[in-house]
Order: structure tokens, then sequence, then C-alpha cells
């Protein structure tokens, strides 16, 4: 763990919980982390393993059990709750369903911090809101109510929200969550250019393992026994990702970073062919239940090349032919 | 280049347009509200018999009428419809309810229980004459401690179930239980304090001394500081604890404001008018569809007139003008509120939680 001059928040022994009368219930090992300005921090683990308490805690809405929060070196606790405010800044789960709430006056609610004991929006405070709607796209939309947006349009609304609110700590509770594909990598894009440009420091929380190791510069990795913190690559390397699943039925792949299911083998399958053909046939094969072969074996997939358009199937006395990938897996698994 | 972005980041202004119509339109009809409710009644007045009464030349019949029962029942048919509506709105935004209410949530009957309390529950050791040696503050101060206690039950049980219906079916439980223990203090209670206490629940604009209105306007008027205070802190709240936390509000001290300026606010009214039901819960909605806008700075304002105007126009109304008879303005308020309580229902069938 490095403590240089960058570091801006980090976790020293902490316990996340919660307490029932006297007792306290930590649902995780002490954990230590950190995360650096201009850092974009991928929160990975289980479903119910602790993440979103994990975020409320760093944020201040929860109390810690044990252990220590600093943020720029001082502890959370000596932070009054308007201070952590100007630091740190947050989007849980929840949904704003406010009817009547205009897109404007969601993000101005970001400017708390900011505004006298009226919330009045003055010119500067104008300025910071219009500023904020213009870096995440949704300037177009000021006008319109939260109520009538698409989820994609939401969550950037909220992240307009916290960047008005000015702060170097961004931390975002599945951020990505019911977002369609496009929207998904939009909000992405977005995060990792306020880390990058803008010096935002963003924790957030995911499930999407393969997004998180190729985009984020560091990972929290959230196990049963402790908390694992480092670039994707050194994780992988270490081979912590492997904790994560149940070995039996899901095998993480640290060529690549990619997941599999794991199937029983049906036996290996030699694939003849070349270039991206071969590679998705062997794609095929592989989900219907065989291993692919380096070298030539009983049965063979001949992938379409050339003048020849069809797959071919040889296997022993069998000789089929199959017009597409569909019709040849759809033999195969059976 | 510089002058370009200000005009450009001017039109980005939320429009403001629709509340510079309204805001004049709703004062211009308080005013004329205001005005029918001294002239029209059971006696109708001229505009000129007013004006001369209040110069304090006209006949002293009529000049009794206006100063003595108009005026101050249009004054207090304005504070009450302020301060119900006022309690509504904060109520509604501290509970994340469409549905709460002062009345629907049982804060109007804890208030009516902590005057029982003093009209009912002292009588047995005071004669009937010293009711009024008890003065106005006590009976305020019973109704807003009534009122406070419902409010911090109800909060405490609306935390624990998130439905909007099952809050509101727990208020009138509440209230069940509250007119429960109001009758059986009326089983024990004097004739007489009985039937004080029977009037006053039957709820009226026209019966408040000088002295209780003076009681009334100045708790109001707290009620109302209370609530200016606390703009920002509802506009926070809106979004919920865990947000309005994280944006820097103290969630404790704001709850403490809004409870205290809300129990103030439908305590006072309660304490000198009785429970009059449905202001509370329909006012804020609409101001709401008149305004299109859930900042409570421009909302506090609109719930104000738009109170002040439907409270006006329930006591003309109620008043039968050209008749002799008066119907209970508590029933007049009932058939205005109620369709656009149902009417809110019916839409939160499709979007469940808003408001």
């Amino acid at each position: 763990m490095t403590t240089d001059g960058k570091t801006i928040l980090s976790l020293e022994s902490l316990k996340i919980g919660y307490t029932k009368g006297a007792r306290n219930d930590a649902i995780l090992p002490p954990i230590n982390a950190s995360a650096c300005r201009s850092e974009l921090v991928a929160v990975i683990g289980r479903n119910g393993i602790g993440k979103s308490t994990l975020l409320r805690t760093v944020t201040g809405i929860q109390k810690s059990l044990e252990g220590k929060i600093s943020i720029n070196n001082k502890n959370i606790n000596d932070y009054s709750r308007l201070q952590l405010a100007h630091n740190i800044g947050y989007i849980s789960t929840e949904v704003i369903k406010v009817s009547n709430m205009r897109v404007y006056d969601l993000v101005a609610l970001g400017r708390f911090p900011h505004t006298n004991w009226f919330g009045k929006i003055d010119p500067v405070n104008h300025e910071a809101v219009i500023d904020s709607l213009e870096k995440t796209g949704m300037l177009t939309f000021y006008d319109r109510f939260v109520t009538e947006l698409s989820d994609g349009e939401r969550q950037r609304v909220m992240i307009a929200r916290v960047l008005a609110q000015d702060t170097a700590i961004m931390v975002m509770d599945e951020p990505t969550a019911f977002l369609d594909i496009s929207s998904k990598y939009e909000i992405i894009h977005l995060m990792n250019e306020l880390a990058r440009y803008r010096g935002k420091t963003i924790i957030y929380s995911t499930h999407d393992l393969e997004t998180a190791i190729s985009q984020t510069d560091k990972i929290w990795l959230l196990l049963d026994d402790q908390l694992r913190e480092g670039a994707p690559e050194d994780l992988i390397l270490e081979g912590s990702f492997e904790h994560l699943f149940d070995s039996s039925k899901v095998s993480f792949n640290s060529g690549n970073g990619t997941l599999s299911i794991k199937k029983d083998e049906k036996g290996s399958v030699f694939v003849e062919g070349e270039g991206a053909v071969k590679y998705w046939t062997e794609k095929a094969v592989n989900r219907a239940g065989f291993s692919i072969a380096r070298k030539k074996r009983n049965t063979i997939v001949r992938a379409p090349s050339g003048k020849n358009t069809k797959w071919v199937l040889l296997r022993e006395d069998l000789y089929l032919e199959f017009g597409s990938i569909y019709e040849l897996a759809a033999f195969l698994i059976i | 280049m510089k002058t370009e972005y200000l005009t450009l980041t001017a039109t980005f202004q939320p429009s403001r347009t629709r509340h510079r119509l309204i805001f004049p339109g709703l004062i211009l009809l308080v005013l004329i509200f205001f005005i029918l409710d001294i002239l029209l009644g059971s006696v109708s007045l001229e505009v000129s018999e007013v004006i001369t009464a209040l110069s304090g030349t006209a006949d002293t019949g009529v000049e009794t009428i206006i100063m003595k029962f108009r005026i101050p029942k249009a004054i207090t048919a304005t504070v009450v419809g302020i301060a119900l509506s006022l309690s509504g709105l904060q109520m509604q935004t501290l509970f994340r309810n469409p549905m709460a209410g002062p009345y629907v949530l049982g804060i109007s009957s804890g208030a009516s229980l902590g005057v029982a309390f003093i009209v009912l529950g002292l009588s047995a050791n005071i004669s009937p004459d010293s009711l009024k040696g008890l003065g106005n503050w006590s009976l305020v101060a019973a109704s807003w401690a009534g009122a406070g206690v419902i409010m911090i039950v109800m909060l405490f049980l609306a935390s624990r179930v998130k439905d909007i219906l099952t809050v509101l079916i727990i208020g009138i439980m509440l209230s069940g239980g509250i007119s429960a223990i109001v009758s059986i203090m009326q089983y024990f209670s004097h004739e007489t304090m009985l039937k004080a206490y029977v009037i006053w629940t039957m709820g009226s604009l026209g019966n408040l001394t000088a002295s209780q209105l003076n009681v009334l306007l100045l708790s109001v008027s707290a009620g109302i500081i209370l609530s200016l205070l606390s703009v920002k802190m509802l506009n926070a709240l809106l979004l919920g604890e865990n947000y309005a936390g994280s944006i820097g509000l103290n969630i404790r001290f704001s709850r403490i404001i809004i409870f205290t300026g809300t129990s103030i606010l439908a305590g006072s009214i309660t304490a000198f008018c009785g429970p009059i039901g449905f202001i509370g819960i329909a006012v804020p909605h609409i101001a709401r569809i008149l305004f299109r806008t859930s900042d409570h700075k421009i909302l506090i304002p609109g719930t104000i007139l738009t109170g002040s105007a439907v409270m006006l126009l329930s006591d003309i109304i109620s008043q039968m003008p050209g008749s002799d008879n008066v119907l209970p303005v508590n029933s007049i308020t009932a058939l205005m509120g109620i369709p656009i309580v149902i009417w809110v229902i019916m839409r939160n069938r499709k979007y469940s939680g808003i408001f």
C-alpha cells in the first residue's frame, strides 16, 4: 500500500457493519485500502458481501465500527457533515422519483454545500450547474422532469449532480446496473474521462468484472476473508479473482481476463480453419461442451474456407455438412 | 466571447414565466375571496358599507358584524388555510409520502387529544367556570404537544413501512385509538366540559375571541418563519435521507426544525378551530400542479397563497350566501379535498413512491 502525497483516501483496519444494541456485527474482516487522486477504482465482490455498506461507510453516511477512514490524511470523524460534503460525493442505487423536479433543480441540489441558508442559486452556482450539465452531455435536458428520463440519462444527471457538488472524491454504488449496453459504456467512458482529465477520484462498485479489468486503475476486491487491492493486472497475476467464483462452475481465464462457465467435457474436437471463422467456430464447439484439441483427433470440424462455404464434421465414418454454426452447435449439444 | 457565453448560460435558466403569471394571479384571487368572505353571509353587505364601517362612521349594527365577526373570521380562514397547507407540504416532504397531511396521519387527532386533556382531563379537579382562566396558551401548548407526539410516533412507524398506503392505514388506526381514548375521557368528564369539548370538535372559524386570534396569529407566524428557514433542508430531503446527508444536510437538526414547525402549525389550528380535514393533504398538490416544481422556494409561498384561497372559498361556500343556514366548514373542505386525494392515489398506482 502506497502512502505518498497523492493518496487522497485511505482505509486503515476499517470494520464495517451494523450495531445491534451493544453488539457490533462486522460483516467483513478489517479492511485496508487506499485510493489516489485521479484514479478510477472498482469495488468488486459477490452479492451481499458488503460493497454498498463499504461505500456508505466511506461516504460517512454510515458509522464505521472500528478503524479509520482518512481523506487528505484527516479522519472523516473530524470533518463536519458539511465539510465532508465538500470532499466526497455519493450516488446510491436508489432511483430519484420526485415528480415535478426538473433536471436543473436536481443538479442544483448538488450545490447544497456551496449555497447560502436559503439555497439561493447565484450566478456562480448557476455557472457550476451549467458546467456540470455540459460535461455530462445533459445540458439540453436542463428543463426536463427527472421522472421522464431514461435510466442512462438519469444516471448522467446524477453524475452531473455530484460534479456540481465539486468534490475530489466521487463514490458510486453500481452506476451501470440496469443500463443497456451502450449507456453502460457511455457512463464508464464518462467516469474514465472525469478521473483522467478532471482529477476526480472515482470509487464505484460493479459486477462487471471484464469492464473493470480493462478500464480501471485499481480494483478493491472484496473477498470473505480480506480486501485485496491492486491494479487489475496485479490481481490477475496473483490469481485473486479465482476466489470470487465457485471453481467447479466458472473458470477465470488469466490469459485474457475473461470468464467461462465450466461444463462436463464430452471430448475434444480439432477445428480446421483460419481467422475469425476458426475463432468463433471454436467458441461454439466449446459452448457445446467439447474442449479444443491442438492436434488432429478423431473428431474434426472443418470451418468454411475458400470455395467451401459449409461446416463439415468428420468423425470416424461420419461426414456431415452444416450451413451455419447454429446447426453445427445444435448437433454437437445433442 | 465572454458576453456571448453569458447570454448562452442565461438561456439555460429554468423557466420562471409560469411562476410570474401564477403568483400575481393567486394574490389577486386571495384578495377577491377575502373581500367576498367579508361581504357575503346571512346578511349581504355592500362595499360602501364596509368602507364606512372601517372608517368608524357606520351604524353600530353593521359595524359590529364587520369588525367583530366578518373580518376576524376572514383572517382566521386565511391563517387556517396557510397553516394547514404548509404543515401538509412539510409533512409530505419529510415523510416522502404524497398522502401525508396533518389530518390523515392523525396529527390533528393528536392535537385534539392534547386539547381533550386540558378541557376534559382537568375538569375533575377544577370548576367549569375556570376553563377560560386556563388561558389560550396552555390550550395551544397542549395541542402542539399532542401533535408533536403523534408525529414522532408516525415518523418512527413510517420509516419501517415503505408503502405509502400502509402509512395511511397506520394513521387511521392511530386516529381511531385516539378517539377511543377521548371517548373514555368524555365518559368520565363533567357535563359542561363535555359540551365545551363537543362544540370544539365541530370546528369553526368564527368562534375565536380577539385574544385567541392573537395567539393564533403569533403561533402561525412562528410556524411560517420556521418553514421559511427550512426551505433548503426540505429541498435536500426530497432526495431521501442518504442523499441529503451526502450533500451535507444535518438530518437530525433539520428534522427537529421541520418537526417543530409542523407541530406548531397543525397544533395551533386544531386548538382553536377544531380538526379541519383535507386542506393539509390537498393544497400542496394543487400548488404542485399550478407551479410544476418541487422547489420549496416556490412551493412554500405557492402553498401559502393557494391554502388561503382554498380556505376562504370554503368559508364563503359554508356561509351559503343569501340563506340563513351555515354549513360546517369541515364538510366543505372534505368535499373539496377528497377528490384531489383520490386523484393522487390513482396517479400513484403508476409511479409508486412519487409525489
